[in-house]
């Protein structure tokens, strides 16, 4: 991948070739001032074969492109974490959030174009989502009777409205449920937010720590309790406790030093995941 | 006798066969489905020899006659019985691959239908067709405003990828706070062809408006603008015509449990997508067919035998069939779904819906077309047709007593015009029956 094809990393590169890290402050100005709703991320000329508006900018939203290889591997990250979470086969996944939330997109080769095999599909499981909603509470207490997943992922800002809604009208279905995961639309919910949850539906529930603009995703550990990184990642610690990421499955639209904001990388190790490079953020 | 009329751009042979080749095809089709369903789906093989149907009579679309409906109640009942979402009506075939539930929400509960991979390209192909009869052609992008949670987000993706269309997703939802993404899409985008839930339509007027752009400039590039989400009245084609600059305005409609319908070019109605199902329409009462253009309860077979397979569904919507034959060729017959029986209302001695005030409004007080209405529960509970209105700026009392005059020589009830200050978006082209205790 050349860097210098891509016109928002053009000016960015050092002699070396390497970027300066990024934010999405960055993304929103390029895209403001070339008005381009890739900000400059896409070859010109080229015709993505999907398109995906990062929910985390608003001026003005920006894009993400995806081609199918490349969702196939998001998927696969996103599949690694659903099955480290503990889903498996003939299990049901539900989401409480919006289906572009990339961790619900890539669930189901339903759910999206070009996707070969869904996160959660490909390990023989279910999916069901619920639109991210405050107002959809009380369906969400209907999927949880009659669909029983054994896992929930959902917004941060409907814990409230869901831990009201069981306080009310009894925990039903939330017994089938083996664990969950808050999400947050950029960075990770605090863990308050998840302890709250768990205390409301009585499972651990993990933080997912996402960051659409870089194609990441990762998951908290009940072991160590920090995030675990998937390999298809490479994180770098700049100097003063600032981590930056790339995603290198990426090559039509590059994620490259993206600005995740400030945490630690530590070395592998836990026992759950003996691998795996882990974030203290 | 005048020669049929070709289809101009067929999407399949299938679009080609007369009316009586199709129900001949119709016939082959349900009596497959039906003996799938005997063989593989416990709650139909139980339900059927409980009525003493034997599958190997099957002639005809008539012989349906003998096979009991079934309502949403009913599958509440089932699976509050089996306390679970699955209700014996799923088919799979490929246990390697996860299914992918989906949502059918109504006054009285929601249910869960089945989706997978088969059912994905058989629904999908028929999908693509009815999406070539509204106008929808290769190439060009294809935009996502609420993916994944409902039924018709489980083949847009499908449609995406046969159209050879970029997928373009946009976040959030079919909210009016959402709005501005989707304004962004179509600016950034570009598609000829734009599929939209009603009440979005002028949510997205308005986000467009506020930022500075003028809508028919929004819609500059679109072709075909497919709309969904209630049934589109005469008017309120000119209305979305004239406000957006779109040449064509289509109409898709349909049921989560399998029905889909768009409008052809002719725009008499929409035809039905006989590969995804065959529907009837029944008196409520006595369960008979009614004559073709008269109202009955909606009662389908889908005809995908993959997922979640419902046969001689009643979804309780006032439907109307035409089998006579379209100017445009298809074969199919062409439905009009009006409204749900639950929303009907008695009115000078006749069962209306919310619909028929429309028309009558556009027809008598060709201002009105455009204007959101509520009609009063009060009002219809003491026998008057009261419906609250947002004031116009001039002319308001001039407006009101032609409305009246025009709408109780209509009904045969009176007429009260309540004027307000401003009625929800979400009401317009989509008129509820409401208490005025909700409009506050």
């Amino acid at each position: 991948m050349d860097l210098r094809e891509f016109p928002f990393y053009r000016s960015r590169l050092d002699a070396r070739g390497v970027p300066e890290p990024w934010s999405l402050d960055d993304l929103e100005d390029y895209a403001a001032e070339h008005d381009d709703p890739f900000a400059g991320r896409v070859r010109e000329g080229s015709r993505p074969a999907v398109a995906l508006q990062i929910e985390a900018t608003s001026e003005p939203p920006v894009w993400a492109a995806l081609g199918p290889a490349e969702l196939d591997a998001w998927a696969g990250v996103v599949s690694r974490l659903w099955r480290r979470f503990g889903l498996g086969a003939d299990e049901t996944i539900a989401f409480f959030d919006y289906g572009s939330n990339p961790c619900v997109l890539l669930s189901s080769s339903i759910y999206v174009s070009h996707l070969r095999r869904g996160a959660a599909t490909r390990l023989g499981a279910h999916t069901i989502c619920n639109d991210g909603v405050a107002s959809m509470t009380a369906r969400m207490l209907v999927i949880l009777e009659n669909v029983r997943p054994v896992g929930l992922v959902m917004r941060r800002d409907l814990v409230a409205p869901l831990a009201e809604a069981l306080a009310t009208h009894g925990q039903r279905g939330a017994k089938s449920l083996r664990w969950a995961a808050v999400s947050e639309v950029e960075g990770a919910a605090a863990t308050k937010d998840a302890d709250r949850l768990a205390d409301v539906l009585g499972v651990p529930v993990r933080r997912l720590l996402r960051a659409d603009a870089a194609f990441f995703v990762a998951g908290d550990c009940p072991e160590c309790g920090q995030f675990h990184l998937d390999r298809s990642y490479r994180a770098e610690s700049l100097g003063e406790g600032e981590i930056v990421l790339s995603a290198p499955f990426v090559g039509g639209c590059p994620a490259i030093r993206y600005r995740l904001g400030r945490g630690e990388l530590l070395p592998a190790g836990c026992p759950l995941e003996r691998k795996a490079v882990r974030l203290a953020w | 006798m005048t020669p049929r009329a070709r289809v101009a751009e067929p999407f399949d042979r299938l679009d080609t066969l007369s009316s009586a080749a199709l129900r001949r095809w119709w016939t082959g089709r349900v009596r497959r489905v039906l003996e799938i369903a005997v063989a593989e789906l416990p709650f139909y093989a139980e339900k059927f020899a409980a009525a003493g149907f034997d599958v190997q009579r099957f002639r005809s679309l008539d012989d349906l006659d003998q096979l009991p409906t079934f309502r949403k109640q009913d599958m509440l009942a089932w699976q509050t019985e089996r306390k679970c979402h699955r209700l014996g009506i799923e088919r799979r075939i490929d246990r390697s691959v996860g299914e992918t539930f989906t949502v059918s929400s109504g006054t009285i509960g929601t249910t869960f239908l089945t989706v997978n991979q088969r059912w994905r390209r058989a629904q999908g192909k028929s999908s693509a067709r009815a999406h070539w009869w509204a106008g929808f052609r290769p190439g060009s992008p294809f935009v996502i405003s609420a993916p994944a949670w409902h039924s018709y987000a489980a083949i847009q993706p499908y449609l995406a990828e046969f159209f050879e269309a970029p997928c373009v997703v946009v976040s959030g939802t079919y909210l009016p706070r959402y709005a501005d993404r989707i304004v962004d899409a179509l600016r950034r985008f570009r598609p000829r062809y734009v599929t939209m839930f009603l009440p979005m339509v002028f949510s997205i007027l308005t986000a467009a408006r506020r930022s500075g752009i003028e809508p028919r400039a929004l819609f500059d590039q679109v072709e075909v603008l497919l709309v969904t989400g209630a049934p589109i009245t005469p008017g309120m084609e000119r209305h979305l015509k004239e406000v957006t600059g779109v040449g064509r305005i289509s109409e898709v409609a349909g049921v989560t449990e399998g029905v889909l319908a768009t409008s052809c070019a002719e725009g008499r109605g929409l035809h039905v997508a006989p590969d995804t199902c065959y529907i009837e329409a029944l008196d409520p009462r006595t369960r008979q067919r009614v004559r073709p253009r008269e109202r009955g309860s909606m009662v389908h077979c889908f005809l995908i035998p993959e997922g979640s397979v419902y046969l001689r569904y009643d979804s309780e919507d006032v439907v109307t069939i035409d089998d006579s034959e379209c100017p445009c060729g298809l074969p199919s017959p062409r439905i009009k779904i009006l409204g749900r029986w639950e929303h009907s209302f008695r009115l000078g001695g006749d069962t209306l819906l919310a619909y028929d005030v429309q028309l009558a409004l556009e027809d008598g007080v060709p201002e009105t077309v455009g204007m959101p209405f509520v009609i009063s529960r009060e009002g219809l509970n003491a026998g008057r047709l009261r419906l609250l209105m947002p004031e116009p700026e001039r002319d308001a009392h001039d407006l009101a007593a032609r409305l009246r005059g025009h709408l109780q020589a209509r009904f045969g009830a009176a007429v009260e015009v309540v004027w307000v200050r401003d009625l929800p978006l979400q009401f317009k082209g989509v008129a509820p029956v409401l208490s005025e205790t909700q409009i506050g």
